[in-house]
């Protein structure tokens, strides 16, 4: 499986886990800051990179040349996995995957200069693409 | 102009925290605070539905009822989210007098179609929703409107340019701050994804340190 997208440079090939911070709500990046319209995750997870490549293929791919599409995940979080039928020890395995960390709440996608119905219906598109349950939000009210 | 300011019923909130705003919430209540001119700020609560209402509705300014006087203006001054953006969890006040001048936050409004929209590939970007005002009180604006019909690919709106509904009214937002821009989506790489090598790994910024440990080489890259 190709890295879609992975980071440019970092400071330590692995990293711990951290599974108990997962299920948590998101307090940052939790609003449509840049478009019109976004996709929000209900719930957390890992969202590995090909997925977030797959959403953005689905959405370009609907919505051709029209509006822009800002992706406000980044995977910056290396994921490994020992092979199969390997036993334990030996080490940290290699890196599996890269995976954004992704709490519920936090927004995955935007888009700008499209219509509400063009935007309901590209978004669908890339949820279907998501591990988790997503939906479909515009700007909050401003006070 | 706000003589007419909806009034909102209140009741003080005599213990506060995080347990106490839970339990609030959970009955139909909207915690909140008001503060200003110089008194102590005091927690209050509000029906919640009531206030959601107003807010969504528009209303800023509001008379607070509270402890049996229902002669105190207040201003919203912030509400908080939940998580999900879907509830009001908190809402901050700021008691005003009406001939009193405030700092206040106005949406934009963006009138007129963009010349430069017509184009291919043409998106408008509007990044900033609301730019931050001096005015007195009556005349707080409910909308800011600009005209954009004549922005044309590349070209910007800052809020400098704007021209304030009135001649007191001061912009305090950065004068640079963009508000409109058209710019245009660049056609991307049909298989921009399956260019990128599959063993490719990040550059790792501590290798260094285990090649010298090592001895076999000297490191490729000096990091600065």
């Amino acid at each position: 499986m190709p890295p879609y997208k992975i980071p440019k440079r970092v400071k330590f090939r692995k990293e711990m886990r951290r599974t108990s911070r997962v299920n948590r709500n998101a307090t940052r990046g939790n609003y449509v800051a840049y478009g019109e319209y976004g996709l929000q995750s209900l719930e957390s997870c890992w969202l590995k990179s090909n997925c977030i490549e797959a959403g953005r293929i689905a959405c370009q791919h609907f919505l051709k040349r029209e509006g822009k599409l800002f992706i406000r995940v980044f995977p910056d979080k290396p994921v490994s996995k020992k092979p199969l039928e390997t036993r334990m020890g030996k080490g940290k395995a290699d890196v599996d995957y890269w995976a954004a960390r992704v709490k519920a709440g936090t927004m995955l996608f935007e888009l700008a200069g499209v219509s509400e119905v063009r935007a309901r219906e590209a978004m669908a598109r890339v949820a279907m693409k998501m591990p988790v349950r997503c939906r479909f939000v515009s700007r909050r009210m401003s006070v | 102009m706000h003589e007419d300011a909806p009034i909102i019923s209140a009741e003080r909130r005599e213990r506060v925290g995080t347990k106490y705003a839970k339990r609030l919430r959970a009955s139909g209540r909207l915690p909140a605070v008001v503060y200003g001119h110089k008194e102590e700020p005091v927690s209050i609560s509000l029906d919640r539905k009531e206030a959601v209402r107003m807010l969504t509705r528009g209303e800023r300014v509001f008379r607070l009822s509270l402890d049996g006087d229902d002669k105190q203006f207040v201003l919203i001054k912030e509400v908080q989210f939940d998580h999900l953006g879907t509830d009001v969890v908190h809402a901050d006040f700021a008691r005003v007098d009406l001939d009193e001048r405030v700092e206040v936050r106005v949406p934009i409004s963006l009138i007129g179609e963009a010349k430069g929209l017509k184009s291919a590939g043409a998106v408008l970007m509007h990044p900033i929703t609301e730019v931050e005002i001096e005015c007195s009180l009556f005349n707080l604006p409910d909308e800011i409107e600009v005209d954009i019909s004549d922005l044309d690919v590349g070209e910007s709106i800052t809020a400098g340019e704007i021209t304030l509904p009135k001649p007191t009214m001061v912009l305090l937002s950065d004068p640079d701050t963009v508000l409109a821009t058209i710019t245009t989506v660049e056609e991307e790489a049909p298989d921009e994804a399956a260019t990128v090598d599959a063993d490719a790994e990040p550059e790792v910024l501590t290798r260094k340190k285990d090649t010298e440990e090592a001895g076999d080489k000297k490191p490729e890259k000096k990091e600065g």
